[in-house]
């Protein structure tokens, strides 16, 4: 049994992970070519295409969007839970989507952007175990028709029914796809270098500090990141950057045996994971 | 007629004495079982059965009768046995292995008894290989413990478990008649290993009852407890050095069921029912409405997609 194979044990989890020295290139790996569920972190790679329309003169990032209050996306931040109708810029929304994975923002960004070319922009990356095959409402709606209701339950059988959770029918990736999305980003790759100044300052903002965060409590480093959560899916994919130059793009994939909603030690071990990788690269 | 069946529920019949209590352990229901009889004795052309008292009486002819139709139950079984290493269907069952030996025993001889032709072979896993191999078409059926969840898997109904404390013999607890989960603070705890829903679950139970182990061990056998350093969770046990005492208020409530992947075959659901009856009658579980679901209070961070 590796290291990161019993941390995750430890944490009722299973899961798989890639880091990689953005730099170098050398990389720590358990699983990660494995099919996951990627919840909301698809929406790294729609923020990507988002920037990168900006970037062809597609569309505007300040170009405004107003979302009527009574076609949120169900979700629990942002404009989703948002009493009133909000307009305000393409970017504000992608800020949004990033920082508190707000879906209704997300949708709007998808309802300008498409998902048909985020697949295309992926597939000419050469990313291509990753697929987007529906936004946050549908998945939504995909949810509701299989456990007919609409609260989040924590009951097995119905948890298990959920085609939301199986790779094969939902928005999917592998861990090495992830990292190396992250890295394009962060390399200047991915979009124009502005642009991706941009990107990489949004996933900045990223408020969560429970995940990937908290596997490096040090005020010198830091955490940029997006998380992905369904029910027994914990994710997040980020990257790590430590005050002598050293980055390290992560991506941490786990899905729990046990369903209840909250599990610090679940959100915990995706950091701990990552560190234990990134220790072990920096020797 | 299936004259083998037919004389399976004779045997089961005449061993009972009561043709509800054998109907029961069949697995059926009263009726059918009473009519199969009857076309038995047609069959025959003999009365195996006295029922004109109230009691359910083996006539003289069926007495006569039953040494030969347990002889060839039990070589048909063996017949099927032997040619079950050939190619005969097999039912790939997971079973936890703290069930303890009679219960096991029980679950097979159960599924035999309903269906002869199908050789039922059981692995002792705990519910997280039993998931791995469920998923992956290792295992056709399982006894799985809750929470575990994976895409595509199916369970049967849900049984409660409400465990008890073993402890050495010598702790001061064991003077109790009852323990208090807070009463164990400060204690080692052991559980099963590869039970990572039912850890995460019975561990965040402790620490709100003010149980926050020492330290927790993974085992399969009380050692860790008749040596003195560990207490455990579980149903009662007799043995020497050990007591077992209930905890106050049962605030632990371990669900047990079924599991099986897509569309489940007939042996599955014979299997699944077998299961639940065995576990009631054997194991002392009782149905899930015992258990009120509890409410999920949604927090952004850990709310839809979040």
């Amino acid at each position: 049994m590796t290291a990161i194979e019993g941390l995750f044990r430890t944490a009722g989890v299973t899961g798989s992970l890639h880091v990689m020295d953005i730099d170098t290139g050398a990389e720590v790996a358990y699983d990660a070519d494995g099919s996951v569920v990627v919840a909301s972190v698809f929406k790294v790679a729609l923020l990507v295409e988002l920037f990168r329309q900006a970037d062809r003169g597609v569309l505007d990032p300040a170009e405004r969007v107003t979302v009527m209050a009574d076609r949120h996306t169900a979700g629990s931040t942002g404009v989703s839970v948002m009493a009133d109708d909000v307009t305000m810029s393409l970017r504000d929304l992608a800020y949004l989507m990033i920082a508190v994975s707000d879906n209704t923002a997300a949708d709007a960004v998808i309802d300008r952007v498409g998902l048909p070319a985020v697949n295309t922009m992926l597939a000419a990356f050469g990313l291509d175990r990753t697929w987007i095959e529906h936004d946050c409402r549908e998945l939504f709606s995909s949810m509701v028709e299989d456990a007919g209701q609409e609260e989040m339950s924590t009951d097995p059988a119905l948890i298990s029914r959920l085609r939301a959770l199986d790779p094969a029918r939902t928005n999917r990736s592998t861990p090495r796809d992830m990292t190396r999305l992250l890295s394009m980003i962060w390399r200047d790759e991915a979009a124009s270098p502005e642009s991706c100044a941009s990107m990489r300052r949004l996933l900045g903002l990223q408020v969560w500090p429970h995940r990937l965060a908290a596997g490096f409590p040090y005020d010198d480093v830091a955490v940029s990141g997006k998380t992905g959560t369904l029910p027994t899916i914990r994710n997040e994919i980020g990257v790590v950057e430590y005050p002598d130059g050293g980055r390290y793009a992560v991506a941490v994939f786990t899905r729990s045996y046990g369903t209840a909603q909250n599990q610090p030690r679940a959100d915990a071990v995706i950091g701990t994971a990552a560190r234990a990788a990134v220790e072990r690269l920096r020797g | 007629m299936d004259l083998v069946r037919h004389l399976r529920y004779f045997t089961v019949v005449a061993e009972e004495l009561h043709f509800g209590n054998a109907a029961i352990r069949l697995g059926m229901a009263q009726p059918p079982l009473s009519q199969r009889i009857r076309r038995l004795e047609e069959e025959l052309g003999v009365r195996l059965f006295d029922r004109s008292s109230r009691q359910v009486r083996l006539t003289e002819a069926g007495r006569l009768l039953l040494a030969e139709a347990r002889e060839i139950v039990a070589r048909v079984d063996r017949l099927r046995d032997l040619a079950g290493r050939g190619e005969s269907a097999v039912l790939r069952v997971g079973i936890p292995p703290d069930l303890g030996s009679s219960v096991i025993a029980a679950l097979i001889a159960g599924f035999r008894e309903r269906m002869p032709e199908v050789r039922p072979a059981p692995a002792e896993m705990w519910s997280a290989d039993q998931v791995v191999a469920l998923t992956g078409g290792a295992l056709d059926v399982g006894v799985v413990r809750h929470p575990v969840a994976a895409p595509g898997l199916s369970f049967g109904p849900v049984l409660v478990q409400r465990p008890g404390v073993v402890l050495d013999e010598t702790d001061p607890l064991a003077a109790l008649s009852s323990v208090h989960l807070a009463d164990l603070d400060g204690r080692q705890l052991v559980l099963f290993p590869r039970e990572p829903g039912l850890h995460e679950e019975t561990l965040a139970e402790c620490r709100r009852h003010g149980f926050v182990p020492d330290e927790v061990h993974e085992a399969q056998t009380l050692g860790l407890v008749l040596a003195g350093t560990a207490v455990a969770f579980g149903p009662r046990v007799d043995l020497p050095g050990l007591s077992w005492r209930p905890l106050l208020g049962s605030p632990l409530a371990w669900r047990v069921s079924t599991a099986w992947r897509g569309e489940a075959g007939d042996a599955a659901v014979t299997f699944g029912a077998v299961a639940v009856r065995v576990l009631r009658e054997n194991a002392g579980m009782t149905d899930d409405e015992a258990v009120p679901p509890r409410r999920v209070r949604a927090r952004p961070a850990s709310g839809f997609l979040a």
